[in-house]
């Protein structure tokens, strides 16, 4: 088995940097976790509410060590055929049309149905070769000629058998195909599995990983992040924005808005050409931040406060200057 | 520092955090990875090799802190508090320590060594002085709570406190007439202040010790309330965290049937199969037959104890066993003191205040009789017994105090041979079970997992055991 080809950060600085440099802004937490995974070799089972970074983190890692990212996305029902392969059932099909007679051939002669079923079992062999096979994404990460990253996305969406069969894949990085004997990885892939905390995963796995948990990010992190993805922001209105998002995440909500709503809504406060968030402003776009009637009434409610603080705030920095002006 | 690390996940185990043998070994490949310059960076590669679950996160910072931190931030908290003490803001603090030790050398007193960083609040060195003087008491020792206060006056006399007081009342004197009048009595209170500020590091030094040995000193301060707070209103907090609990609860007893079956592999093509299947299509392959695993779903059977003995954690389990009901489709309850009834129903129809209300109340078995289990259990054997099978996980919640009633094991025998599994969550202290009127000792020969259970926390860490 050969092992991932080289090392790709020196240092944790350095994956802050590289990060930043994809437009991604992790915190020290982050970036030490990602920095043993690439020294370690390990898998990375990255936990958190849905929004803040995970999927992207994989992304950009990969970008980061210019390796290719096959992602596999888990869903409930995903089984060994969808994430490992499939046999190609059509071109399968096909084939023995085209080959028909052929197929004639190796049939006649035969004396029952059995025996008939007995000759063409002998033959399978030519039917699940490479040839038919249809590689699925672990497969993919497997046969690999160059290294990759592999992202096992939404993981706690796939059943527990998956997972457990997932688990033997990452232990040892080789499958069998019955029909084609054992297959070993090349490469070991840079694994990043994600979960929006649906179910818990199984100890066994969590075992083998190392665990990062990635919670909403705190006002100074959201502010490079929204100032990074939309430049072209106004500098008080994406102050104002992620203070006030800030407070929001801090309301009883039905679904707490997640960094991607923060961007969403910084776009089209852009779009409206806004320089700091005003009542009606506010009131229209709402809408890309909160998808549920009560948990709108509620932010409405604290965009009230919010306003009315911001402007005795003013008022008193205007007599400030008043008074400096006096002196 | 190897050692220091194995000892660390030692007590992270202690505290309930599940970290196995293969993690031990993680983490120090981490920490060599990350190297030591950066303490952060090394609270991170054990957190990350060691913390899988996010609710052990809480434990895993204090206990780091307790445990690699030292001393420091209780320091600098101390001088925080006299700071404000004293209405300092800004540099007042600093200006203050400055024309004190300006004042002392004029006056060419030869402060001791305590003395000193403790006026200078140079807390490293404070802190370095406290150790020295833990080692030399052997403070390690500690394991009692009772034991505090002889360990903390050891600690006292081995730095000779008491001199020190002197010390400082004398310099105080002698201060007396040196500093301006207006600034004389915050210069005074400064230095009792210090000195108080001592005496609490002293015990925090103790206490931690105390902390590390005694996870359960901890625990007390961590959240326990569920069960305390058994006849207040449920808050939304509550009752998300149980749904959380039980939520994983399940996972468990689901994964358990998916770990058995893992060795079922992978659904192999059966081409003969697949052959019986297409004759339909005339014999050309459309459908491939794999053999495919039904999906299991958790089947419980739960019953409740509700009787007087267990009053004060009544609202603990059912509101466990209305949460259990409410998120999975196949599960019945039943409560039960000295009858028994099965509430399936109600707890589907009413929500969790009312169901618990109910169920408590007389309406649906007579909460004032004296306990039985036997009669109860024979009651369930009698009518219930066919609604338990191979797929059957029978949890059942309640003290074992019988009330020298006849305990009737063998239904638990019966129920145990036909169920998957058997689960007895008792509330009471492990320590007092079997004494007096407990039967607990009789009927957990019939259990697959028998726990002591109640609150969220235990609750947690049976979880974590049905595993093994
Ligand atoms: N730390 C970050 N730096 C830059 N962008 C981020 C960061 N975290 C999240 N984002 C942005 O937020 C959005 C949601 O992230 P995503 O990875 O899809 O979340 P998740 O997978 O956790 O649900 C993406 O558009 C991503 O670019
Ligand atoms: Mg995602």
């Amino acid at each position: 088995m050969v092992s991932y080809a080289s090392q790709p950060f020196s240092s944790i600085d350095e994956v802050i940097a590289r990060f930043a440099a994809h437009k991604y802004i992790c915190n020290r937490r982050i970036a030490t976790v990602v920095y043993l995974a690439s020294s370690l070799q390990k898998p990375i089972l990255v936990e958190g509410p849905a929004g803040v970074g995970k999927t992207e983190l994989a992304k950009v890692l990969a970008a980061t060590v210019q390796c290719e990212l096959i992602r596999l996305q888990c869903y409930e029902g995903l089984d060994e055929a969808k994430a490992l392969y499939e046999w190609e059932y059509a071109k399968q099909l096909l084939y023995t049309q085209i080959l028909k007679d052929k197929i004639n051939e190796v049939v006649g002669g035969a004396r029952s149905l059995r025996e008939a079923v007995e000759r063409i079992a002998r033959e399978d062999n030519v039917f699940f070769s490479d040839r038919f096979i249809l590689p699925r994404p672990l497969l993919r990460a497997i046969t690999a000629d160059r290294p990759t990253v592999l992202l096992v996305d939404e993981i706690d969406k796939a059943d527990p058998e998956f997972e457990a069969f997932l688990l033997e894949v990452l232990s040892d990085f080789q499958v069998s195909v019955p029909e084609l004997g054992t297959l070993k990885a090349k490469h070991i892939p840079l694994v990043v599995l994600t979960s929006n905390n649906a179910r818990e995963m199984s100890d066994a796995l969590k075992r083998r990983c190392l665990h990062l948990y990635i919670d909403f990010p705190s006002a100074a992190q959201e502010l490079e992040i929204v100032q990074l993805k939309v430049p072209e922001i106004h500098p008080q209105l994406a102050e104002e924005l992620v203070h006030f998002i800030q407070r929001v995440r801090q309301l009883d909500l039905k679904k707490v808005p997640s960094i991607s709503e923060t961007l969403d809504w910084a776009r089209a406060l852009v779009l409206l050409n806004a320089e700091a968030l005003e009542q009606q402003l506010v009131e229209d776009t709402l809408n890309a931040v909160l998808k549920y009637e009560g948990d709108i009434r509620k932010a409405q409610e604290e965009l009230k406060d919010f306003l009315s603080r911001r402007k005795t705030e003013r008022q008193g920095r205007e007599t400030d200057a008043d008074k400096d002006l006096l002196h | 520092m190897e050692q220091k690390i194995l000892r660390f996940v030692e007590l992270l185990r202690q505290n309930g955090v599940r970290v196995s043998l293969a993690e031990d070994l993680d983490s120090l490949q981490a920490v060599a990875a990350v190297g030591f310059s950066n303490p952060a960076d090394f609270r991170e590669a054990l957190r990350a090799t060691l913390v899988k679950r996010h609710i052990d996160e809480p434990t895993f910072d204090s206990l780091f802190n307790l445990y690699f931190r030292g001393l420091g931030g209780d320091l600098v908290e101390h001088l925080k508090a006299t700071e404000s003490a004293l209405g300092f803001e800004d540099a007042d603090l600093q200006n203050l320590i400055d024309a004190l030790s300006q004042s002392v050398q004029e006056l060419g007193v030869q402060l001791s060594e305590l003395a000193r960083q403790l006026l200078t609040a140079d807390l490293g060195r404070l802190e370095q002085l406290l150790r020295q003087a833990a080692r030399h008491v052997g403070l390690d020792a500690v394991e009692r709570p009772f034991q505090e206060g002889r360990y903390a006056h050891m600690l006292a006399q081995h730095l000779g406190l008491s001199a020190l007081a002197a010390e400082l009342e004398e310099l105080k004197k002698r201060l007396r007439g040196l500093i301006p009048s207006n600034d004389w009595e915050k210069v005074q209170k400064f230095i009792d202040l210090r000195l108080q500020d001592l005496t609490r590091a002293i015990k925090r030094l103790v206490r931690q010790e105390l902390e590390k040995k005694e996870p359960t000193l901890r625990e007390s301060e961590r959240i326990d309330r569920l069960g305390e707070k058994s006849f207040y209103y449920l808050t939304e907090e509550e009752i998300r965290q149980m749904k959380e609990a039980v939520t994983k609860l399940a996972e468990r007893l689901k994964n358990i049937v998916a770990v058995r079956k893992k060795r079922g592999k992978r659904g192999r093509f059966d081409i003969k199969d697949t052959l019986r299947k297409n004759l339909q299509y005339g014999g050309v392959p459309f459908r491939i037959e794999f053999d495919r695993r039904v999906k299991d779903k958790p089947q419980i059977l739960v019953l409740c104890d509700v009787s007087d003995s267990v009053r004060n954690v009544s609202r603990f389990m059912l509101q466990f066993v209305y949460t259990l009901q409410d998120l999975y489709s196949r599960v019945r309850s039943f409560v039960f003191v000295s009858d028994l009834s099965e509430v399936t129903r109600l707890f589907e129809e009413q929500d969790i205040h009312a169901a618990i209300e109910q169920a408590l109340s007389g309406q649906v078995v007579n909460v004032f009789a004296h306990s039985d289990f036997g009669r109860a259990f024979r009651i369930f054997h009698r009518d219930f017994l066919p609604a338990v099978n191979k797929k059957t996980t029978v949890i059942i919640l309640g003290d074992a105090r019988n009330n020298y009633n006849l305990p009737h094991e063998w239904t638990l025998k019966d129920i145990r041979q036909r169920a998957k599994q058997l689960i007895w969550l008792n509330p009471e202290n492990r320590l007092t079970w079997g004494f007096g009127d407990s039967e607990m000792d009789r009927y957990l020969v019939y259990c697959d997992v028998v726990e002591e259970c109640r609150n969220l926390n235990q609750l947690y860490r049976v979880i974590d055991r049905i595993v093994h």
